[in-house]
């Protein structure tokens, strides 16, 4: 208020406002900062780097798919931070924080990251659009309610209830699995224009699905972190229903049939022995996470379960030269 | 994946910035015309796009598939940008279901028949690849069908600047700001495709105007984010002006340059009683009230509006009226904006405050000066019983003076919420007083009709009738009151056989105010004229043969009724002295009287 007189906060009568700041920098910053490259940022990078593994798994040529998958998912979780600021405030603070302060920068961050992906995906051809359309459809789609008033087309007259696909017992992770699955997997294939036929099809399918539950578990993961708000929401996650234990044990077991799966890359030698390795390595890390899942910190669990990747990436370049 | 051509390159910055700013616009949505500009957007990042792939194909064939699904976006530009227009700067009542149908129609034919292969060849007679320096694209030789859509998408787009360009004049600088950006980013494309039309592009048969849009982006980017457009829309200024107008309290009309009623508001209808739809375009002297009085006032007594009485809803009520010239960006007067403001809480208070300064100025310290006289005369001589009594009559003068000083201010009070009583009650208590004042006085009471009145009538009632037989000389005070009942007004009469008013406590009531050397004597004839003008009724004096005075009161039955809504709704003309004169009668009627 302007005409609010102004308290004296120190002893020689001067406020905080009209002395000389000699403080040192804010440390602040620094952690918004953290906060800031720990959310979106750091999801698309793992995105990226993620497309660049299977990549090279696939045997085709670069292109911008990594570049355009990892724009895509800065511009999806960025949105999302925005859109979900206030419901994160108690499981993420920092990043909520960030949300609300910077919402709209954010906002136009994420738009024009979504512009560049669809220009990078017009460049590669049609299928590329296609692909890189899919979330922006899926948001207008969400923003305009549609898949609600469809659920209530397909609910007889209110006799049956269709609940929301985030609010079904592991649907929600499976669908966010395949949705990543799908995304790593075409996007390599569509920048390229190469066909399923020339990889091979058994060797898409087996990396599908070994990313599509690598990606369950790094969906999970967290889930053991926000357990208390889940439960308060009445949102069933793994841990809400099976406790911490009981969730531990079943993501060991889905890193089983990945290894499964890996073992099954390796037996019809569809990737190189390389990205094999460096998969194994991401594995390895991801089976190490869940197992320490109860004893990391809510922030280590937010970005450990993706640091797979970023570890299978590291080994590829190490080895693969 | 093969490299890219320099236009495609070209085209991709636009459909970077395009998309973006789409996804803001479809972002903002319910706000005035969010989702047309994203449509707008969205129909550059089609046409963008789809030229992309043309210029990437190898084929004559697979490059004229994707010139054709082009007319996609092509069409939907100028959509976007009409209806965006219209709803951004608050024409939000042009944009419905119907009138987009109707604007669509020659857009959705010109897509169809590019989905249907260009039969006959409306679109496009000629198709050939033409390879240069910057690309390798379609050259079109235009159909007919071409030049009809071309200039349909010329036409929705001068239509759509028309408000935008009158948003540049505006005094508010983020609306300079928005539509500046926003004509900027139209005009781009269109210098393009202008360009192309008349041949003025070095590279013939290339049509720059999807390359533009990458500037349309920038200008509209620009305009979401530093000009806050959509958050920042003018478009609830047009409804809130309206709205201003509609639910002023004065009641307003607008009156064309030929004396016919282009407008009025919603409070001029209510209040004196005019059907709107009937009333626009008739002549404003059958509607305006005392139009011709108003008429005079737009000259030199402009600046000095005096209160004219008109007879509406709530009875007479003293208005005044000020007229203003509407002026065109020619300087020409296109239409008079008459307002009429009720002045009659305003005048009240005025008055009651110069009374009441009288009264202290004037009666009370007359008596005091009385009381401190005789006091000294007792002082010298404590047997005057005549010192004393003078003494006594003028302290109960002083008492009843305060009496009535309360009387006058509980009355207007305006917190106090006005009640109704039946005009017999009224009249039963207005008697009572009398009887208290005079006992003796011969009271005669007429036939009274039970209909309801405001309270307030039973206060002027017992001043008339206490002053009829308390001022009055006779031996034997004699009065009498009648109430007669039409078309929703009461006329209350009462008269007497006393001395008569001194004319001159009419005058100073005639002219509202007193001066040191003109004013009236107590105040009860004010607490009369004061309740009578709050409830919009009207007082006349009459003298009366051989003696007295017959003091005629006309006041509505109800003051929720619109007792002046017509011809029907007269109050009747208590035969007094000033019958009506045509001046004062409004196109709702003439009043019941001038009175005094």
């Amino acid at each position: 208020m302007a005409n609010e007189p102004t308290k004296p906060s120190a002893p020689d009568g001067t406020t905080a406002q009209y002395r000389s700041q000699s403080t040192p920098p804010d440390s602040g910053a620094v952690r918004r900062v953290a906060a800031f490259a720990a959310g979106a940022p750091f999801t698309a990078l793992v995105a990226a780097v993620e497309v660049a593994v299977v990549t090279v798994a696939l045997g085709v040529p670069r292109s911008a798919a990594p570049v355009a998958v990892g724009l895509i998912a800065f511009a999806v979780y960025a949105a999302d931070h925005v859109a979900d600021a206030e419901g994160d405030v108690s499981s993420t603070p920092s990043r909520a924080r960030i949300a609300l302060r910077y919402g709209d920068q954010l906002m136009t961050a994420a738009a024009v990251s979504y512009g560049l992906a669809v220009a990078l995906a017009v460049g590669a051809g049609p299928a590329a659009l296609a692909l890189a359309l899919v979330p922006g459809a899926v948001w207008v789609g969400y923003a305009t309610g549609r898949p609600a008033a469809a659920g209530d087309l397909a609910a007889p007259l209110g006799t049956v209830s269709v609940p929301r696909l985030k609010d079904v017992f592991l649907l929600n992770s499976a669908a966010v699995a395949i949705a990543w699955a799908v995304a790593v997997v075409a996007a390599p294939l569509a920048f390229t224009g190469v066909t399923l036929e020339a990889v091979g099809a058994p060797t898409v399918a087996l990396l599908f699905a070994y990313v599509a539950v690598r990606s369950f578990v790094d969906v999970e993961v967290p889930n053991v972190r926000d357990v208390a708000a889940d439960a308060a929401r009445g949102t069933a996650t793994l841990p809400v229903v099976y406790g911490t234990a009981g969730t531990r044990r079943i993501l060991l077991g889905v890193d089983a049939v990945a290894a499964g799966l890996l073992g099954a890359v390796a037996a019809i030698d569809a990737v190189p022995r390389p990205v094999l390795a460096a998969l194994a390595a991401g594995l390895a890390v991801s089976v190490a996470v869940t197992a320490l899942a109860d004893r990391l910190g809510g922030a280590a669990l937010g970005v450990a379960p993706d640091c797979s990747y970023l570890v299978a990436g590291a080994v590829l370049l190490a080895i693969g030269g | 994946m093969a490299a890219l051509s320099p236009l495609s390159v070209a085209l991709l910055v636009a459909v970077t910035v395009g998309l973006a700013a789409a996804i803001l616009a479809w972002r903002e949505r319910p706000e005035p015309g969010a989702t047309w500009l994203a449509v707008l957007l969205a129909g550059q990042v089609w046409w963008a796009t789809f030229l992309v792939f043309e210029l990437e194909a190898t084929t004559l064939p697979a490059k004229a598939l994707w010139y054709d699904v082009q007319w996609v976006g092509v069409v939907a530009i100028p959509v976007g940008w009409l209806f965006f227009a219209l709803a951004y700067t608050g024409y939000d009542r042009y944009v419905t279901p119907f009138s987009v149908a109707l604007v669509s129609v020659v857009p959705a034919a010109t897509v169809a028949v590019a989905a249907a292969g260009d039969p006959g060849n409306l679109l496009a007679v000629d198709r050939v690849v033409r390879e240069t320096a910057v690309g390798t694209f379609l050259g079109v030789v235009p159909g007919p069908l071409y030049y009809v859509i071309a200039g349909y998408t010329y036409l929705l787009g001068a239509v759509g600047s028309v408000p935008l360009i009158q948003l540049i004049r505006d005094d508010a600088r983020p609306f300079r700001g928005q539509s500046a950006a926003l004509l900027v980013g139209t005009a781009a494309p269109w210098a393009g495709n202008l360009a192309h039309l008349s041949g003025a592009v070095p590279i013939p048969g290339l049509d720059p105007t999807p390359l533009a849009f990458a500037v349309s982006g920038v200008a509209y980017l620009l305009a979401l984010s530093r000009f806050r457009l959509l958050t920042l829309a003018p478009a609830p200024r047009r409804r809130a002006r309206q709205l201003v107008f509609e639910q002023l309290h004065d009641p307003v009309f607008v009156v064309g340059t030929e004396g016919l009623l282009v407008d009025l508001n919603e409070c001029a209808a209510e209040t004196f009683g005019i059907d709107r739809r009937d009333a626009i375009g008739e002549p404003a002297a059958t509607v305006v009230p005392k139009y011709d009085a108003i008429r005079e006032l737009d000259g030199a007594d402009a600046d000095k509006p005096r209160p004219i009485p008109i007879v509406g809803r709530d009875g007479q009520r003293p208005y005044e009226a000020t007229v203003r010239d509407v002026i065109d960006d020619h300087d020409r007067t296109t239409a008079r904006v008459i307002t009429f403001h009720d002045v009659g809480v305003y005048l009240g208070q005025q008055q009651r405050l110069n009374v009441l300064n009288r009264v202290f100025r004037h009666d009370v310290r007359t008596e005091t000066n009385l009381i401190q006289g005789y006091a000294e005369q007792l002082r010298s001589d404590p047997t005057d019983e005549r010192a004393l009594s003078v003494i006594e009559e003028s302290a109960e003068r002083m008492l009843e003076l305060s009496e009535r000083t309360r009387t006058a201010g509980e009355l207007f009070d305006p917190t106090e919420e006005s009640e109704t009583a039946p005009l017999t009650d009224a009249v039963d208590e207005a008697v009572a007083e009398a009887r208290a004042v005079a006992p003796d006085a011969r009271i005669e009471v007429g036939q009274v009709a039970p209909v309801p009145v405001p309270d307030v009538l039973a206060v002027v009632l017992g001043n008339l009738c206490t002053n009829a037989v308390g001022h009055n000389d006779a031996a034997t005070p004699w009065m009498r009151i009648d109430a007669a009942v039409a078309d929703g007004w009461v006329e209350v009469t009462v008269a007497d056989d006393g001395p008569g008013i001194d004319p001159a406590e009419y005058d100073v009531l005639d002219r509202g105010t007193e001066t040191p050397l003109r004013h009236g004597s107590g105040i009860g004839l004010w607490i009369v004229k004061w309740g009578v003008d709050h409830l919009g009724g009207r007082i006349s004096f009459d003298e009366r043969e051989p003696t007295g005075t017959v003091v005629t009161v006309c006041v509505p039955v109800d003051r929720s009724e619109t007792p002046g809504a017509g011809p029907d709704g007269e109050p009747p003309d208590p035969h007094l002295d000033d019958p009506a004169p045509s001046d004062e009668s409004g196109s709702l009627g003439p009043p019941p009287n001038a009175g005094r």
